[in-house]
């Protein structure tokens, strides 16, 4: 499916950190490099399997836990493996690097290998809230959302994006047949303890939407 | 010097060992048999532990049992810097006792379904796992909070505090017992934060730091 | 469990056991079992050969003991590729089996045993801490013998005694084909260890291989070399797989695609 999907906000991946996460049954280790650069890879190593978020980010390189294969922030070219110091690894052994983009507040990964068009714009300055994870199909966290937030009404975009009064944008992650994330951006800018005080509102409020997509499912 | 009676996959010794490594104390440990031969069960440590329970620690005739009351104990007495048990402070206190409260239920959960999945010990693993999990959740809720508010630790403080210590080897040690933590990704920054603390030492199960 | 089909074991007296409720092609059948090197041992169908043998546990003087059975959500065969795997040791046995900077894994011999199986010999690699008497690194040179596709066994250069080597076996419970519990059999020449300590150490070395065996993907070994990148350090586990799929086992395997 060629479609671009929010997998975290942009903040909660800092340099050096592997985030484990799941878009439509495939297992992604999303991670950041020294400097920088966002990559959402296949979480295996093609060597033996093994996740590579267990591995660890080592500059511009993740390193495998089992053996210390190297892979390239990037292109996700195997460029060391100490079983053999001397040789440069076959240009064929590659972590599987699917499309990642950053629009200042979420992460977006597309699980189509030629990712054309670019992820939904920019609304200009917004802050993330804490995303949801949902033990329930993405299906039923849709429709708890379009029944109502808080004290506003939600409308659909599409199928996996809706916009709730005022300000609110929800981006739907599908993680697997029986999960899914809510994550979700507010427009607008404040700071300080008015600022904690709306987060912990936001929590609230998706709290119960969780619990009421989980209890549904 | 102090003995720690240890058992090398022990969550609850290992978070003892921790402790020790980052305040740089000597300390000695011996060995049990706990698996497969129960020598925490035995006469001679029985006598030591009436519960039968690891870890213990003898510093020069002083016998504690439980890990947390251990973590309380080595915090109070050997860092003088006060900062991982602030004794002079009564709200941190209190928040750290809460969190000990939690680090128990841990390992009544988390603990014993890993016991369950790698020793093949008997527990109620399907509700081991589903209260493991709404731990889990109320802990990546706190620490989402904790990185908007302070510096991310279960105590709002600079420095991480024993609470961070006690919770930490059975939340990283959940999906030896089939509880996977990709729902937390707060727990998952927490746990790196941890890892790259000074003296920070892995245990089998646990994965070194990765780099900074 | 055993292959997926549960049964529960009873022990009659020390050295006797009998094992009941297994339903298999079904019916109940009673299962063929018995207890050796400490262990027991079960078969579900008809024994075509004997238990593999340990002569080195009948050397009166070694030290032999159990390890201490671990169970783990992987394919038995993916424990015993790991247990055969050379490359892993400087990282996820760092300290004890190896140690960076010596990652080089030189070239080893890999040969057909006459009964089946495979042997790896020549094999070497520095470590640190090669066993849980040694407070002193050396080369330690290793050979593995993969007697059965759920037995191996290593042996292990011991420091005190030139012509005698440690041994180490991996005997592999298939529970299901994504579950097994690893058994480990130990016999050690007699120095400077007990029982405790060979158990402390080989529990710390298998608890670090246990996380690393449980985030393979998928759970079942696959046969197929196209499946997964293999380089010249990965001889023995390339060698293992080949045997695997040219005697036919398919229980924990993912077998080669037909073209």
């Amino acid at each position: 499916m060629s479609r671009w999907f929010a997998v975290s906000a942009s903040r909660e991946i800092p340099r050096g950190h592997i985030a484990h996460t799941q878009l439509l049954g495939q297992e992604l280790a999303v991670w950041r490099s020294a400097s920088g650069e966002l990559n959402a890879w296949e979480n295996r190593c093609p060597h033996r399997g093994v996740r590579l978020t267990i591995g660890s980010c080592v500059g511009e390189e993740l390193r495998c836990q089992y053996h210390a294969w190297r892979f390239a922030s990037g292109s996700g070219q195997c460029t060391y493996i100490p079983a053999h110091p001397t040789q440069k690894p076959a240009a064929t052994i590659r972590a599987r690097a699917f499309p990642v983009r950053e629009d200042g507040t979420f992460a977006w990964v597309n699980l189509a290998p030629e990712a054309a068009a670019a992820p939904p714009p920019d609304p200009g300055i917004a802050r993330a809230l804490r995303s949801m994870f949902v033990q329930a199909p993405v299906a039923e966290l849709r429709a708890v959302l379009l029944g109502g937030y808080g004290q506003g009404s939600v409308t659909a975009t599409d199928e996996y994006t809706l916009l709730g009064e005022p300000d609110l944008e929800f981006m739907l992650q599908p993680v697997s047949d029986r999960q899914a994330i809510v994550h979700a951006r507010l427009r607008g800018h404040r700071e300080g303890a008015e600022r904690l005080a709306e987060l912990r509102h936001h929590n609230a409020l998706l709290s119960a939407v969780r619990d009421r997509a989980e209890a549904a499912a | 010097m102090i003995t720690l009676y240890d058992y090398e996959l022990s969550g609850n010794c290992y978070k003892v060992r921790l402790l020790l490594k980052m305040l740089q104390v000597p300390f000695t440990t011996r060995a049990l048999d706990f698996h497969p031969a129960r020598e925490h069960k035995s006469d001679w440590f029985l006598k030591l532990n009436p519960l039968g329970q690891l870890p213990v620690i003898d510093d020069d005739g002083l016998l504690l049992r439980d890990a947390q009351a251990i973590l309380v104990y080595i915090a109070s007495r050997y860092d003088d810097s006060g900062v991982w048990y602030p004794r002079q402070d009564a709200a941190a206190l209190g928040r750290i006792s809460q969190w000990l409260g939690f680090a128990d239920s841990l390992t009544a959960t988390a603990g014993a379904a890993r016991l369950h999945d790698t020793l093949l010990q008997a527990a109620d693993i399907v509700a081991c796992r589903a209260r493991a999990h709404s731990l889990l959740r109320i802990l990546d809720e706190h620490l989402w909070f904790a990185e908007q508010e302070a510096a991310g630790w279960l105590c709002p403080a600079e420095h991480p505090s024993i609470a961070d210590l006690a919770c930490f080897p059975y939340v990283m040690l959940s999906e030896e017992g089939g509880i996977s933590r990709l729902p937390y990704p707060a727990v998952r920054r927490w746990g790196d934060r941890v890892k790259r603390l000074p003296g920070f030492i892995p245990m089998s199960g646990i994965f070194p730091a990765p780099a900074a | 469990m055993l292959l997926g089909v549960p049964l529960t074991l009873h022990l009659v007296s020390e050295g006797a056991v009998h094992a009941t409720g297994a339903v298999y092609e079904g019916q109940e059948r009673l299962p063929h079992v018995q207890i050796r090197y400490g262990l027991v041992w079960l078969c579900l169908g008809i024994p075509a050969r004997d238990i593999v043998d340990f002569p080195e546990t009948r050397e009166s003087d070694r030290i032999v003991c159990t390890g201490g059975s671990v169970a783990v959500a992987v394919s038995g065969l993916r424990a015993v590729e790991n247990f055969l795997d050379l490359g892993h040791l400087a990282f996820v046995h760092a300290g004890y089996l190896g140690e960076e900077p010596h990652t080089e894994i030189c070239a080893y011999r890999v040969e057909p045993l006459v009964d089946g199986g495979i042997l790896a010999t020549q094999c070497r690699v520095y470590q640190p801490r090669p066993s849980p008497m040694d407070s002193q690194g050396f080369d330690v040179d290793y050979v593995y013998a993969v007697r059965r596709p759920y037995s191996v066994v290593l042996f292990k250069a011991n420091p005190v005694e030139k012509h005698r080597m440690d041994m180490i076996a991996l005997l592999v419970q298939p529970v299901t084909e994504e579950r097994c519990i690893a058994h480990v059999l130990m016999a050690y020449p007699p120095h400077n260890v007990d029982v405790a300590s060979l158990r402390w150490f080989q529990q710390l070395i298998f608890g670090q291989d246990r996380p690393i065996l449980e985030n393979q993907v998928p759970k079942r070994l696959p046969l197929d070399p196209r499946a997964e990148i293999s380089v010249r350090a990965d001889s023995s586990s390339a060698h293992y797989r080949r045997w695997l799929a040219s005697i036919g086992v398919r229980y924990g395997a993912i077998p080669v695609a037909s073209a």
